[in-house]
């Protein structure tokens, strides 16, 4: 509207917009918009498509350990034989003495990939465990507990940030002061702290039964442990956001306190919420692995990609695919959701992509 | 004794041992003069330093440590009554008089013991070695709360409300010295066929009186051996030089040949390894990685020794509680397990297959194969027994090859149709945890490895039920055959080894093993030493009790 004087801006007519268009302007939402430039991103779609192989590979662990494979992935096969092109393959070398003299065994057989039928396409373990299957069954459990971790750790971080930034005042300073408490530990020294004790016997406390080996554990320790990292940002978002007029206005018009952080405060996180979520199931898969490494996540006999890694370090001179194998699985996966995540904040947020080109 | 990294520590294990025990035992004969001679013909060739890359030892203090790191450390060191003669093989097992000028005299009814000290003995700091240290070497160790002190329960005035033992006020009424006449008189309560192997340990060692009752591995105690610890930083290295008050006191163990010792801590066995071929340490401790055997045994050949001491590894059952207090479900794991797979597998070769809790050797031991590998059978037991799909707790811990050897009995009890929750623990926690009957372990993994060359060592410490307890139980499956139990307890009295009683032990063996099969023995565990270059191997020694004998090496 014109103002008719020469210093105000003007804004055109959507007509006016229209007829430089050659067409109808159509409103557009930031999604779409997102979306526009996130399918413009080729190398972030490549990336995603990879990940999505790596779950549906991973998904179909059962079928290929009953059908393919034709064992478990907690089978051990100490003291068995394949058959190899007709000729009998021990699973595990033989050892001990013979005559009195020491032979060194305990070799598992390498990669066969698909030279006896399916089984030990990737070698076996030194229980004589098919590496192929637990390689599979290991993804779904770090997968699991990554995603799992990552989907807990984001709707905790999101409330506690609504809750401090909206309320602000001593809620602020009790959640703000818990996210200290957290932060103070190096993160997977505490991780590590939480999994071994929690490992032992489980947790049995107000009506929560989680035995030991259950991947809740390190599930629910990854989450508690990374809390801060992402409620921290989303804390100082919304505490700018709240000062914003349209909270005024909603305010204004009547609005509660669970309306504005629900239906106003939370659709403007919510590009930072989907990034956040995003690169952190990459980091939880990460700890996950560390964790399990350790041997304070996922409990043996059930794999996961860290404790293939470390079951195979033991080896890695005579077996040197027990820890290879399961750590490229774990680079492809992380790398895929890596540079996704990013693709995804640029295209849901232009502003930072031009900070980082700078 | 339980295995630590590598093993803890044992006491010998063969066939003559044992009929040296009876003896021992005062069996009421009169003392044995002393043996001559406590070394091979390696003494003398005496060099300067020796680099030991060494697990690390619990303590430096001959009142509390308890592992083999400790004990192969400061056999040198630290002295008794007692010892062990410096020989390979069997001999190395023989008693000798070290402190003490001969063997003892022994009262008729075994009950009696009377020591007399060499002349002229001395601590490293100078210090007259007196009768009285003996006493108050024994009375420190319950000051201290050693785990040494089960095995002094047999003397008089330590048992009991008003024994030493629960009070420990003045003074232990069963040793009676005479510093004056150098003499020790040891009365027990009744007669024990081990007690002379007893008074080899570390916990009789001779320790000056006044040295405070408290943990005194970083204040060097003086010793009575030919080596003295010069320093120790935990965690960090030991070092151990001449005891420059030595004088060829003990004429029954070697003086030992290199001038000065120095340990470095270093647990990682691929890093020690590692040391040993950079030519940076001149002996690895720690067991030579799975990984790296063949490379040690085609490159390193000639450095690389392979030995099996006196050890058992086995499952135990827990026999009290379902749903192996059913004598089917207990064989059917007993055939469910492929013994030598076990030893190809997570033990890489290094084991010796076996179904006798008794290890190879002993005089008593007689070879059990009734189980042979048999899914199928162990099956067919488990239905009989009607327990299949029931729920069980396995314990072990979470270093290799226990945890390999664990995983494998998991698997196992799940194709015989049981459902196994695995619980994997550090190592520091695992007995303590087991040895908890509020723990209810179904099944676990445990290992011993003997404190001396006597059967009671394992049947009356591990499997008889009249010892069970709540907690820092040493019997986690509960055993408990009472016809077995009154026959350990028969045994227990007899001081003299005969073939009779050692046939009787051999039936105790086969009882608990495969008649009631209350346990699952598995393998004895092999051990590696491993040299640098710069050793002459042609001084290798080990022996039975003191595993590699540093002191009789020598270098090229």
């Amino acid at each position: 509207m014109a103002t008719g004087s020469t210093t105000d801006f003007t804004l055109d007519s959507a007509a006016e917009l229209a007829a430089e268009e050659h067409g109808a302007i159509e409103g557009k939402s930031p999604w779409l918009l997102a979306w526009r430039r996130l399918r413009r991103n080729y190398l972030a779609l490549s990336f995603l498509l990879l990940f999505v192989a790596i779950v549906v590979i991973c998904a179909l662990a059962p079928v290929y350990s009953t059908h393919v494979a034709h064992t478990g992935p907690n089978e051990g096969h100490l003291g068995e034989t394949f058959t190899r092109d007709g000729k009998q393959v021990q699973i595990v070398s033989k050892g001990g003495f013979v005559n009195g003299v020491f032979v060194a065994g305990g070799i598992p057989v390498g990669p066969q990939l698909w030279h006896a039928g399916g089984r030990y396409v990737f070698g076996s373990d030194n229980q004589g465990r098919d590496v192929a299957v637990r390689l599979l069954y290991g993804g779904i459990n770090s997968l699991k507990v990554g995603i799992g971790s990552a989907v807990i750790c984001t709707l905790l971080a999101v409330v506690f940030a609504l809750l401090a930034g909206y309320y602000g005042g001593w809620v602020d300073w009790v959640i703000s002061r818990f996210f200290d408490l957290i932060w103070a530990f190096p993160v997977l020294l505490l991780a590590i702290a939480l999994g071994t004790a929690l490992s032992i016997n489980g947790f049995h406390h107000f009506g929560i039964n989680l035995d030991a080996g259950s991947l809740w554990i390190p599930t629910l320790v990854i989450s508690y442990v990374l809390i801060p990292y992402v409620g921290r940002p989303l804390r100082g978002q919304i505490l700018s956001l709240r000062e914003k007029e349209f909270i005024e206005a909603a305010t204004a018009q009547g609005a509660g306190p669970f309306r504005v952080m629900f239906t106003e405060l939370t659709p403007n996180i919510a590009s930072s919420v989907l990034v956040f979520f995003t690169l952190i199931i990459a980091n939880n898969i990460l700890t996950e692995a560390g964790l399990s490494f350790l041997g304070a996540g996922v409990q043996p006999p059930n794999a996961s990609w860290g404790t293939l890694i470390a079951d195979g370090q033991d080896r890695i001179v005579t077996a040197p695919w027990l820890a290879i194998i399961p750590g490229i699985a774990i680079v492809l996966t992380v790398l895929s959701l890596n540079v996704f995540g990013d693709g995804l904040r640029d295209a849901l947020d232009p502003r930072a992509k031009v900070r980082l080109e700078h | 004794m339980r295995s630590n990294s590598k093993v803890f520590r044992p006491l010998g294990m063969l066939a003559l041992v044992a009929a040296l025990a009876l003896v021992a035992g005062g069996c009421g004969g009169s003392g044995k003069k002393s043996s001559s001679g406590g070394s091979n013909g390696n003494s003398g060739k005496t060099y300067p330093l020796l680099r030991l890359a060494f697990d690390a030892p619990d303590y430096m203090d001959p009142g509390l440590y308890y592992t083999v790191a400790a004990y192969q450390a400061t056999n040198y060191v630290w002295t008794g009554l007692m010892g062990y003669k410096h020989l390979p093989g069997a001999a190395g097992a023989e008693l000798v008089p070290y402190l003490a000028e001969s063997m003892p005299t022994i009262s008729a009814d075994g009950m009696n013991l009377k020591f007399k000290l060499r002349a002229n003995l001395k601590y490293s700091n100078g210090a007259e070695v007196k009768a009285s240290d003996f006493r108050y070497t024994i009375e420190r160790d319950f000051k201290i709360d050693s785990p040494g002190v089960g095995f002094f329960s047999s003397i008089k005035g330590v048992s009991g409300d008003k024994g030493f033992a629960a009070t420990k006020k003045g003074h232990i009424s069963g040793i009676i010295t005479d510093d004056a006449a150098r003499t020790i008189e040891v009365q027990l309560d009744h007669p024990e066929g081990d007690i002379l192997y007893i008074f080899a340990l570390e916990f009789a060692h001779f320790v000056p009186a006044g040295t405070p009752a408290s943990d005194q591995s970083t204040h060097p105690i003086p010793a009575t051996g030919p080596y003295m610890l010069q320093s120790y930083t935990p965690n960090r290295s030991f070092t151990l030089v001449r005891n420059p008050n030595y004088n060829n006191q003990i004429p029954t163990m070697p003086s030992g040949n290199p001038d000065k010792v120095v340990g470095k801590i270093v647990t990682d066995p691929v890093a020690s390894y590692q040391q040993v071929v950079n030519d940076q340490a001149d002996y690895d401790y720690n067991q030579v990685p799975n990984d790296r055997l063949p490379e040690a045994q085609s490159k390193y050949k000639d450095q690389l020794r392979i030995y099996t001491n006196a050890n058992t590894w086995y499952y135990y059952l827990n026999n009290r509680i379902p749903p192996f207090n059913n004598l089917k479900a207990r064989q059917a794991v007993n055939y469910a397990i492929d013994r030598q797979a076990i030893v190809s597998g997570p033990f890489g070769g290094l084991g010796r297959p076996t179904q006798n809790f008794l290890p190879p050797g002993y005089p008593q031991y007689k070879k059990i194969t009734d189980y042979t590998f048999d899914i199928a059978k162990a099956k067919q037991l488990v239905k009989e027994s009607g327990t299949a799909g029931a729920t069980v707790d396995v314990y072990g811990t979470n270093e290799e090859p226990a945890k390999g050897s664990i995983e494998y009995l998991a698997g196992q009890l799940t194709k015989i149709g049981y459902k196994p929750k695995l619980h994997l623990l550090a190592h520091g926690v695992y007995f303590q945890t087991i040895g908890n009957q509020a723990t209810k372990a179904q099944a676990g993994h445990t290992d011993w490895y003997q404190d001396y060359p006597h059967p009671l060592d394992w049947f009356d410490v591990l499997l008889n039920g009249n010892r069970i307890t709540e907690t820092h139980n040493n019997n986690p499956g509960n055993v408990n055959v009472k016809s077995v139990d009154a026959e350990i307890e028969a045994l227990k009295k007899i001081t003299e080894l005969t073939p009779a009683v050692n046939a009787r032990w051999a039936k105790v063996d086969r009882d608990l093993m495969f008649t009631y099969a209350t346990t699952v023995p598995y393998l004895n565990r092999s051990s590696t030493d491993f040299f640098s270059a710069k050793m002459d191997m042609s001084c290798y020694m080990f022996s039975v009790v003191l595993y590699w004998d540093w002191g009789v090496s020598c270098q090229k």
